[in-house]
């Protein structure tokens, strides 16, 4: 039997235990086989303990960060100074069992439930653009319960986590040599890129299509597309943007000599101001002085924060910065009062925890049972760095400002289950990895990998 | 189909280890690929990460926490209150007071969505200021702080806060500030100065002590947000208390100030004199300054706006840019205290200095004879060159005394050509007339001298000769009455000052200065003969207008021209000539407890009193010093018989009595007396109880009920009148005389001023003042 054959028979409708190839779980029923014959079951290692460890210490700085962040800017609104700390707390512990829950759920459940979770969110990337609640002339979150919402959450949440498994799913399906192909490996996952990607253009979600895309692109790459097809699109992109600063420095300085054209005179000459929000962005990042008070205004305060930090910091709840200067400082800007509380060496120890978080997942993920958990975690994994990195580079001024939370810290209870949920995943992934044998400890190779 | 069912069946083997393999391949592709993303986001960017961090908060930390610190600390300043100015007795001449300013914050205003336009109209309808203004300086939306109106009074900001409190507006405040107070106007405006809006003195002692006065101001740093409120739980911050500033007692007596503006002021406008006068006072022992005012003056409280009458002077200019340029003039003459600063020909009054010298150097002595016949030659290197004494005839042969009392120019050339040009010089130096006296002030004048030189010139003696009676060189007055003070005192030339302490805000002296001996520049002997010779002056000779009875005072007058206007003008068109007249007077002339130097610039020729010092700046001199020795300085008047028929003396009260104790008591104080009427019982007297009158006056006494005459009279003319006829005219019209100047009984008397001008309507019954000169007594000008 050909893999065109196992791929169509899968299809059938109603032959649910069919459906699962050796692509999905090569080692599952071996191992129930093995298990049948050894009789002697190998005890379940349970959730990967680093990973839950890690996580909850992130999770505990992260409200704490939260209440200090938030308690100025609260002490002189109506909710008052814990208000947003204890609605955190809430979700924070919330968020703890719904991870808890979902850790139990088995990978194959997940998996079966993927194409499912991205037709679901793609309805409500439809939905948002109707029943959305405006704000700052967008529609990006879903309010349940009220006019304004009980909860609300972002469908753009939903649809990254959809776009990790529903890639993933496709991957294991469509295999690993048809992969390699344009029409399996990219045409099938650049529809559903394309029809996200443009769903959240409606909602003018600039941050939201950067992390689909990127993600997207790391599935298909982890998932064995042809690393041709990305150069193309990266080729396509530098050409795009050079020749964007190329008539930009033109119109801008044309007596300009091509020897002279450095980092400093695109600096000066170029001027994206044309392009709307997203162009006054890029302005007020590669010059946020110019504009101190307006575009530049929220980008110099979070760089006052950080630097004001210094190398030890004010002290936990000492930032200043949040006393109604920096914008957003509970929100995307926390970590801008994290360096200024707990200075370089502060910051440093974060970043140094999430470091260990996504080694440790993208640990998982080559450790992981089968291809989907192994792509899933690669998935989550990736979002969580991409988040990560995205937002501390925001915040220091290494990108241009985008709307992207920091995973863990910022305020808001939705993102956050969703985090845990994601979390709750690699979890359940990880809890099927078997215990390495005494003597295998040092193979740590794909487990699934049939050499063994 | 099973991957078990698999591993058993018949799938060639071939096809089995091709799948394997490329399985195989699949999976390490997947490894390092995840190998790839793991380094790529858990290593890389992170590692990127670190770098930015270590970037801005350890290598750029000082220079973003600077800027931060700048944005989040707010320094509000504690204005420390500067110390006051005192004169010699402890009266406050300038002082600090609470005021508030009132400012917005448009900020705040915005953000509480308050009616801009009804607030700036109210504003500007409380405070009187422009409309328009307060709407401008609303729209600074990003500031808190604009300032509306600075050092609003009481009034003001009680309604100011009534307005916020009615309104319940927020955005609208008012912060103490203090405000500098000059309680008695005028007086001494030149010495004292005047502050600019911050406080900070701008002229006079206020700049010269400014460090003294101002004290520290005080510093609250604290850390505020971003709205600018405290912030909250942060023990970060300074306080630094306001030090107020210190106190400077004056050695300035505001009694004596006050006298002596007063009648500078009067002569003035008596005299019309065109170019301001100056006044000093000194303690001659202790070179202890008592008053200097200077004419045009102002208001320190007000100090941009004209004093006097000199807003009428500009009124003639219709050009704006003219106005302009006349009237900023006009503030700097007014501010400038030209005792201290404005360098003058003395004239006449300098011949006290060759005086002096002659005496000190044994050239002449109370018995030397000099000779006058009006002119005398000096040597011009093989020509000689003629000075001229003002005496046309010459006084003849005349002693010592006499040739200063006559102030007899060719008496005095002698006298500086026996002594010689080096030794003159040399007392020149001894009297400190070369040097800038060091008196406190924020600036002083420097003197201008022939230069050695061209003095000592053997061959050449007419600079000699003319610098003999006060010419051809300059002085500032307070290097001349500084000069002249050590003539009299015993013959010490004392440094001049003006501060006679200063006290830190807790009262510890900080400062404290006493009088101060520079050199002794004569024997006591001199000094003795010297007051001797200058009380002749006033008793007999041409500063016979500022005696004052009852008291023994000396002097020198002076007319001088300056050099300039030498050169320019013709020697006998003396219709256009400007004159300073001067006098130097000092009482009492035993035991000099004041000193006086009057400088007059420039009376007008229009008055058609003959110009000089003994005319004009005697009597003024007199006049200030009939009210400063008795009232300023406690000295009382000892009168000599032949004095009484001269002084003015008090109305008695005599209503309500009969008439017998009436007449008696009238008799023995010299008056003769009038009945009106049948009564037996006084009603009323005229003049009216208790004023100063002439002695010898006729008194009516009413006796019939209250029936003097109510009606109103006018005063007549009485320049150039003697005693008798000026009193004949004042009682032809019910009105009444008192005389001050030169004595009365003296029949060479003459009217030259008159306290109420000819041609107004007073009171029947009225008493008019008439200054007495002795016209024969004034030096003719010659030179």
């Amino acid at each position: 039997m050909n893999k065109r054959q196992a791929f169509s028979e899968t299809n059938k409708p109603g032959t649910q235990e069919l459906r699962l190839t050796d692509d999905h779980f090569p080692n599952w029923r071996e191992r129930e086989l093995s298990a049948r014959h050894i009789k002697t079951a190998e005890k379940a290692p349970g959730v990967d303990k680093p990973m839950l460890v890690i996580t909850l210490v992130i999770l505990l700085i992260g409200v704490i960060m939260v209440l200090s962040a938030s308690f100025a800017r609260g002490s002189y609104t109506a909710g008052g100074p814990l208000r947003l700390f204890l609605r955190q707390a809430i979700f924070a512990v919330t968020g703890i069992i719904l991870m808890l829950i979902v850790s139990k759920i088995s990978t194959r459940t997940i998996s079966r439930w993927s194409m499912q979770l991205l037709f679901v969110s793609i309805i409500l990337l439809v939905l948002v653009l109707i029943i959305g609640i405006e704000a700052n002339g967008a529609k990006r979150w879903i309010g349940i319960g009220g006019e304004n919402g009980i909860l609300t959450f972002q469908p753009s949440e939903i649809a990254k986590l959809a776009l990790i498994l529903s890639f993933a799913q496709m991957i294991c399906k469509i295999g690993g040599n048809k992969m390699k192909t344009f029409k399996f490996g990219v045409v099938p996952f650049a529809i559903i890129i394309g029809i996200v990607v443009i769903l959240l253009r409606f909602q003018s979600h600039m941050s939201a299509m950067i992390i689909v895309t990127f993600l997207a692109a790391i599935m298909m790459f982890a998932g064995g597309t042809r690393l041709r097809w990305f150069l193309m699109v990266v080729a396509v992109l530098v050409s795009m943007v050079s020749g964007l600063i190329y008539f930009q420095l033109r119109a801008a300085a044309p007596q300009l000599d091509a020897k002279d054209v450095t980092i400093e005179t695109i600096v000066d000459n170029v001027d994206f101001s044309g392009f709307g929000y997203q162009g006054r962005r890029i302005n007020a990042w590669l010059d946020p002085d110019g504009d101190p008070l307006g575009d530049g205004f929220q980008i110099r305060q979070s760089l006052n924060a950080i630097g004001s930090g210094g190398f030890l910091g004010q002290g936990l709840g000492q930032s200043r910065q949040k006393y109604l200067y920096l914008p957003e400082e509970h929100n995307d800007y926390i970590f801008s009062i994290v360096c200024e509380e707990l200075g370089f060496v502060g910051a440093m120890l974060i970043i140094m925890l999430f470091i260990l978080l996504i080694i440790r997942g993208y640990w998982l993920a080559m450790n992981a049972n089968d291809k989907f958990g192994s792509l899933i975690v690669i998935g989550i994994t990736s979002l969580l760095a991409l988040q990560v990195f995205l937002n501390i580079a925001v915040v220091t001024n290494m990108l241009p400002a985008t709307g992207i939370s920091l995973p863990f810290f910022s305020y808001g209870g939705t993102a956050l289950w969703l985090q845990l949920i994601q979390i709750g995943i690699i979890l359940s992934v990880s809890k099927e990895i078997p215990a390495p044998a005494e003597d295998k400890t040092e193979d740590a190779g794909f487990a699934y990998d049939p050499e063994y | 189909m099973s991957y078990g069912v698999q591993v058993g069946s018949n799938v060639p083997a071939r096809a089995r280890t091709e799948k394997k393999n490329s399985k195989q391949k699949q999976n390490r592709s997947l490894l390092i690929r995840t190998v790839f993303l793991m380094t790529v986001c858990g290593v890389v960017a992170f590692a990127l990460l670190a770098f930015r961090l270590y970037d801005i908060q350890v290598v750029n930390s000082a220079y973003y926490e600077s800027r931060t610190l700048s944005a989040q600390l707010r320094e509000t300043t504690i204005s420390a209150t500067r110390g006051s100015i005192y004169d010699a007795n402890g009266k406050i001449l300038a002082m600090s007071g609470p005021v508030e300013n009132v400012f917005i914050s448009p900020r705040e205003i915005m953000e509480k969505e308050q009616d801009m336009r009804f607030i700036a109209e109210n504003l500007a309808y409380i405070l009187g200021v422009d409309f328009s203004d307060i709407m401008e300086k609303s729209t600074k939306t990003s500031s808190q702080y604009q300032i509306i109106k600075s050092k609003v009074n009481d009034l003001e900001s009680e309604k100011i806060r009534a307005f916020i409190s009615e309104n319940r507006l927020s955005g609208i405040y008012l912060e103490p500030a203090t405000k500098r107070y000059y309680p008695n106007g005028e007086l001494a405006s030149q010495i004292l100065g005047f502050v600019g809006t911050d406080e900070h003195g701008l002229d006079g002692l206020e700049m010269k002590y400014n460090a003294y006065l101002s004290g520290v101001t005080g510093r609250d740093i604290r850390l505020t947000n971003a709205k600018g409120y405290d912030l909250m739980l942060s023990g970060y911050g300074d306080y630094y208390d306001a030090r107020n500033g210190s106190n400077i007692v004056l050695t300035v007596n505001s009694s004596i100030q006050y006298y002596v503006e007063k009648h500078l002021a009067q002569a003035i406008i008596d005299y019309d004199v065109q170019k301001g006068a100056i006044c000093i006072a000194i303690n001659p022992k202790t070179g202890e300054i008592l008053a200097i005012a200077n004419y045009p003056t102002y208001d320190p409280n007000n100090f941009l706006e004209l004093g006097g009458e000199q807003i009428e002077r500009l009124a003639g200019i219709e050009d704006k840019e003219e106005y302009e340029e006349a009237y900023k003039n006009a503030q700097l003459l007014q501010w400038r205290n030209r005792a201290l600063m404005d360098a003058y020909e003395p004239g006449s009054v300098f011949k006290i200095i060759t005086l002096a010298m002659v005496l000190e150097e044994n050239k002449a002595n109370l018995d030397t004879i000099f000779e006058c016949n009006g002119k005398i030659d000096v040597k011009l290197y093989d020509d000689v060159s003629t000075r001229n004494c003002w005496s046309r005839w010459g006084h003849g042969a005349q002693s010592l005394n006499s040739a200063i009392y006559n102030s007899c120019n060719v008496a005095c050339v002698r006298m500086g050509l026996s002594v010689g040009a080096r030794t003159f010089y040399k007392y020149v130096d001894a009297f400190g007339l070369f040097d800038k006296t060091g008196i406190e002030a924020a600036a002083e004048g420097r003197s201008i001298w022939w230069d050695e030189s061209v003095f000592f010139d053997t061959g050449n003696e007419t600079q000699l000769a003319s610098a003999s009676f006060g010419q051809t060189f300059k002085v500032t007055p307070i290097q001349m009455i500084t000069a002249a003070a050590a003539t009299v005192n015993g013959g010490y030339l004392m440094q001049p000052y003006l501060v006679k302490q200063i006290t830190d805000s807790e009262g510890n002296i900080i400062l404290a200065n006493e009088p101060t001996m520079l050199r002794q520049v004569l024997s006591n002997e001199t000094s003795l003969v010297m007051r001797s010779i200058l009380e002749d002056v006033v008793s007999l000779g041409t500063g016979k207008n500022a005696n004052v009875k009852g008291y023994r005072v000396g002097g020198k007058t002076g007319t001088s021209e300056s050099i300039e206007q030498l050169a320019m003008l013709e020697e006998n068109d003396t219709v256009n000539k400007d004159y300073i007249a001067s006098f130097l007077g000092f009482a009492p002339a035993d035991d000099p407890q004041i000193m006086i130097l009057l400088l007059l610039d420039t009376p007008s020729h229009e008055t058609g009193i003959y110009i000089s010092g003994g005319n004009m700046a005697a009597p003024v001199v007199g006049k200030m010093l009939a009210d400063i020795l008795p009232m300023s300085l406690g000295i009382l008047p000892e009168y000599t018989d032949g004095d009484f028929g001269d002084i003015n003396v008090h109305m008695p009260r005599v209503v309500g009595q009969g008439i017998d104790e009436a007449g008696e008591i009238l008799r023995q104080n010299g008056f003769t007396y009038t009945l009106i009427g049948e009564g037996a019982i006084v009603a009323n007297q005229l003049p009216a109880p208790n004023t100063s009158i002439a002695s010898g006056t006729n008194v009516f006494l009413y006796t019939d009920g209250d029936d003097a005459p109510r009606d109103t009279v006018t005063v007549p003319a009485l320049y150039g009148m003697s005693y008798n006829q000026a009193r004949t005219a004042l009682a032809e019209q019910g009105l009444f005389i008192r005389t001050t100047g030169a004595p009365k009984t003296d029949g060479k008397s003459r009217v030259s001023v008159q306290s109420i001008s000819a041609g107004r309507e007073v009171m029947y019954g009225s008493v008019v003042e008439v200054t007495l000169i002795d016209s024969d007594a004034s030096e003719r000008r010659t030179n």
